[in-house]
């Protein structure tokens, strides 16, 4: 991670080969193709610093969603999924069981299915909860993200609205210490019941030293085709 | 809560307390059933024994070295988890896996779900009370699948052998010859398991009527694989939101018809079948030789910005990850979505007002990993 930037492009310009691959016979052959190519690979550009956001075409799900719930304030963009793309929309903590239930309950929309919900902490920008919907009728995926501050971290609870919700939300309280309202019994799942001051998942909540070191060490050699 | 027995005896409901060390809650998990008589009036599951904070480390670890902690969580279907991993990678990088590498990749992931199914059929007919008989069956099944993946992957329980972008090494030159004898060993063992489970009478009456959930409740408590299926809805990812080469396979998705205990056993059995049809194309059209890892790949794996919702069908269901990357070569939030932990949330709707005895039949037809649980 913390190695000098020459050396890190070297190691990424070094293309061809596996990274792992054993057999001696295989990592022979490869190691001339890289030099031959590597006039042709371009520069190496500065990586971007946040992903594109690339709002929905015209007719996507978000419109159905914003007539749905009249006023609500809505920032949709397009997110990568293993078949293409879905609509992803991020709304405000007080908007959020109005779309939420439009989403479930509008039949164009038909968003019955909560498959995941998360927790992100993004530090200084706050906390972020994101639900992944989806339907089996309309085929729809729809990801909606609402993001709260660390000094009132509290999201209204969607367990009523979605019963998959609510081991999720317990689960996401004991990682990231976010708080939903109206859960029904929102008691730590899977840490200990008195470890509720603690949010291992929160990014200011670091790995101990040894964790960190056996990442580092260990990556030493990822780069190296060692295995 | 408390009841006047008409001899004036106080009739009160009972605790009981299942674990977390039992040999029916298949790992270490733990459940409070309050019982009045007979019957469940409540059940409260304690999970997070075997909290490792595999999603913390992999923070720290980068993508390559995650793989392996994809296989730590899901220790029966570790191909599936391990696909999952690699194609949200993938699919942030933009790498195009070659062929060759996809079609061993299917293979040894539907092997994966038999030997996956096996372990269920195995440990639910000693649920049932048919002791070691199913067991033993399925277990010698699952041996001969399990030496496969020791001869290709070099370890019989946490392979890491899928790479980002393709594959680790090549497979054993024999690799087909030996899935072709394993499909025929695995085939008579599905068949054996049929006749030894499907029809039988104790089997039967353990197992219909119990746990019924309808498709309606089953997609509000987010329930996914065969759990999904026998409740009646034709939902499968490799077929209705298809990843890797899954649409050139042609094969049946199995559902039930009452979403009981029975149903989720017969359509276990049934996508056995299925898996071994699709084992059978890809060996026909795997491509006899070629790369297993794209030319151009780079040594040091680094993701733009950006975030994708990754998703398998693991034996036990949707098996999802939340990959979000801030650049660099470590995930900046990695969220694994386990279909057993979502299946176990509805595990109290499933038991409540169920017998004391059904209840280890319901969590056992769960076919719940708690390692995938608690992660």
């Amino acid at each position: 991670m913390t190695l000098p930037d020459g050396q890190e492009e070297e190691a990424q310009g070094d293309a061809g080969a596996a990274p792992e691959t054993p057999p001696p016979a295989e990592a022979a052959a490869p190691t001339p193709k890289p030099a031959a190519e590597r006039p042709a690979r371009p520069a190496k550009e500065a990586e971007p610093k946040e992903a594109p956001r690339i709002p929905p075409p015209a007719g996507s799900i978000n419109e159905i969603l914003a007539a749905a719930v009249p006023g609500v304030a809505m920032l949709a963009y397009m997110v990568p999924t293993l078949q293409g793309e879905a609509v992803a929309v991020e709304v405000g903590r007080d908007d959020l069981v109005p779309v939420m239930t439009a989403a479930r309950d509008d039949k164009r929309l038909d968003l019955k299915y909560l498959r995941c919900l998360s927790g992100v902490d993004w530090q200084d920008e706050g906390l972020e909860v994101v639900y992944h919907l989806s339907s089996f009728t309309t085929r729809h995926q729809l990801t909606v993200k609402t993001r709260v501050t660390y000094d009132d971290p509290v999201v209204p609870s969607l367990a009523s609205l979605f019963p998959a919700a609510n081991w999720h939300e317990r689960e996401t309280r004991d990682m990231f210490g976010i708080v939903f309202d109206g859960h029904p019994n929102l008691v730590p799942l899977l840490l200990p019941d008195d470890m509720t001051d603690h949010f291992p998942l929160r990014k200011d909540n670091p790995l101990q030293e040894i964790e960190e070191w056996q990442g580092e060490n260990l990556r030493e050699g990822a780069g190296e085709g060692e295995e | 809560m408390v009841a006047e027995h008409e001899q004036g005896l106080d009739i009160v409901d009972m605790p009981i307390n299942m674990g977390p060390q039992h040999p029916s809650t298949h790992g270490v998990f733990r459940m409070v059933l309050v019982i009045s008589g007979e019957k469940v009036v409540d059940v409260t599951p304690h999970i997070g024994y075997m909290h490792r904070g595999g999603e913390k480390l992999m923070e720290a670890m980068d993508y390559r070295q995650g793989i392996g902690y994809a296989d730590r969580t899901e220790y029966l279907a570790q191909f599936s988890a391990e696909l999952g991993y690699c194609l949200a990678v993938e699919k942030l990088m933009g790498i195009e896996v070659p062929e060759r590498a996809e079609y061993i990749r299917i293979i040894l992931t539907e092997l994966n779900r038999l030997s996956s199914h096996f372990m269920f059929m195995g440990a639910f007919g000693i649920d049932s009370g048919l002791f070691g008989t199913s067991f033993t069956y399925a277990f010698r099944e699952r041996e001969y699948i399990q030496d496969v993946f020791e001869e290709v992957s070099g370890d019989r329980l946490m392979y890491a052998y899928f790479r980002v972008g393709g594959l680790a090494w090549e497979v054993t030159d024999n690799f087909t010859q030996r899935v072709h004898e394993v499909l025929k060993k695995t085939q008579k063992g599905i068949k054996d398991l049929d006749d030894l489970l499907t029809k039988n009478e104790i089997f039967m009456a353990r197992c219909q009527n119990i746990g019924a959930f309808t498709a309606d409740r089953a997609i509000a408590y987010g329930l996914s694989g065969p759990l999904l299926r026998a409740s009646g809805v034709n939902w499968d990812l490799r077929r209705d939101e298809p990843y890797s080469i899954y649409p050139r396979f042609t094969f049946q998705i199995p559902v039930g018809n009452y979403g009981d205990v029975y149903d989720r056993y017969l359509v276990r059995l049934e996508e056995m079948r299925q898996s071994v049809s699709i084992i059978e194309q890809a060996l026909e059209k795997l491509p006899p030789e070629g790369p297993i890892v794209p030319e151009k790949m780079p040594r040091r794996l680094r993701t733009p910005p950006g975030e994708v919702y990754a998703k398998v069908e693991s034996p036990r269901g949707e098996w999802g990850v939340y990959l979000v990357s801030k650049g660099g070569d470590k995930p900046y939030r990695l969220k694994m979505r386990s279909p057993s932990f979502c299946n176990l949330s509805a595990l109290r709707e499933m038991t409540v007002g169920q017998f004391l005895a059904d209840a280890v039949m319901i969590l056992g037809s769960m076919d719940i990993v708690l390692c995938d649980v608690d992660r």
